[in-house]
């Protein structure tokens, strides 16, 4: 037979074990809404960084349409530009990759014809998230100071 | 009483819970969705304004056909279209290249009257929208056009 005494330290411990699988549960649910909480804002860098990509391409002074040299014009491209931005990009690798990380930059034309050009690419198999951020803007022809339509498709690899 | 204490901690371990699921967990935030579909609408505008008609429209703008289209059709293209057919149908194929590739609901109208509106494609949004109107100046009155872009 057990005393008294022997039973009282039974349901102590018995307490303590509760106790500590109380805190154990406690402590691994912490853990999984840390985890969850930094997996989402993880996430949301990488989203800014998609939008501050597409934001440098819109705004890149190498493709922009430019008026009478100075002004530039906001959600144009001119098509002239367009080569010699492809071949400065490729010579230039790091500066652009230092702007763009691992990204696809394309040009495509819908209207009135179908056209597409290649302007940045870099890529990389080790990534997460991908974002593709269409643009829609005029294609500016300055030999016939004509406009077509085009889309600005912004890949962004994170 | 231990049986009260007992209960008074399940109590407890209740609402720890409750507050942990209400304010520990965060949503995840769409911020992109939010500045993509605001960007869609201004640039799409801008842009279609912009553009030249092919050809067979004398390489008028949008906005020149748009005005035409207002003022009593008299402009006539090549094709045997006036300025609203030509400007109604150089919509649809941009925006079938685009929107619809996309997966993205649109409204497009082009008035002087919103209850008689000279163009009008796609479909009203039901839910969200982020809309855009270009009021465009015409010899009597102010024309519109405007885009809502869907969710």
């Amino acid at each position: 037979m057990f005393s008294k005494s022997q039973i009282q330290i039974g349901e102590t411990v018995a307490v303590l074990f509760v106790f500590f699988i109380l805190i154990i549960i406690g402590f691994i649910f912490y853990v999984k809404v840390i985890k969850s909480n930094l997996e989402v804002e993880k996430d949301e860098i990488s989203q800014i960084r998609s939008i501050s990509i597409a934001q440098r391409v819109m705004f890149l002074p190498e493709l922009q349409c430019s008026d009478d040299i100075v002004k530039e014009v906001s959600d144009c491209i001119d098509r002239l530009k367009i080569h010699a931005a492809q071949d400065i990009m490729k010579e230039n690798e790091i500066y652009y990759y230092d702007l763009f990380g691992f990204s696809e930059v394309t040009i495509a034309q819908i209207y009135p014809e179908n056209k597409k050009w290649a302007v940045y690419s870099r890529k990389t198999e080790d990534f997460k998230n991908k974002f593709v951020t269409n643009v829609p803007v005029s294609i500016y022809h300055p030999m016939t100071r004509k406009y077509g339509f085009g889309v600005l498709t912004i890949e962004t690899l994170s | 009483m231990e049986i009260l204490g007992l209960a008074i901690v399940i109590v407890l371990i209740f609402v720890a819970i409750i507050f942990v699921v209400r304010l520990g967990f965060e949503k995840p935030s769409n911020i992109r969705a939010s500045f993509v579909s605001s960007q869609l609408a201004s640039n799409m505008l801008n842009a279609f304004l912009r553009t030249s008609a092919r050809d067979d429209c004398f390489q008028l703008t949008m906005t020149e056909l748009l005005q035409d289209c207002a003022q009593g059709k008299a402009i006539k293209c090549n094709n045997g279209d006036d300025s609203c057919k030509y400007a109604n149908s150089t919509a649809k194929e941009i925006f079938e290249k685009t929107f619809d590739k996309w997966n993205t609901n649109y409204e497009f109208l082009a008035y002087t009257d919103i209850a008689r509106p000279l163009i009008g494609l796609g479909e009203t949004c039901k839910a969200d929208k982020k809309s855009e109107l270009f009021p465009i100046p015409i010899s009597s009155q102010t024309m519109y056009v405007k885009l809502d872009v869907c969710g």
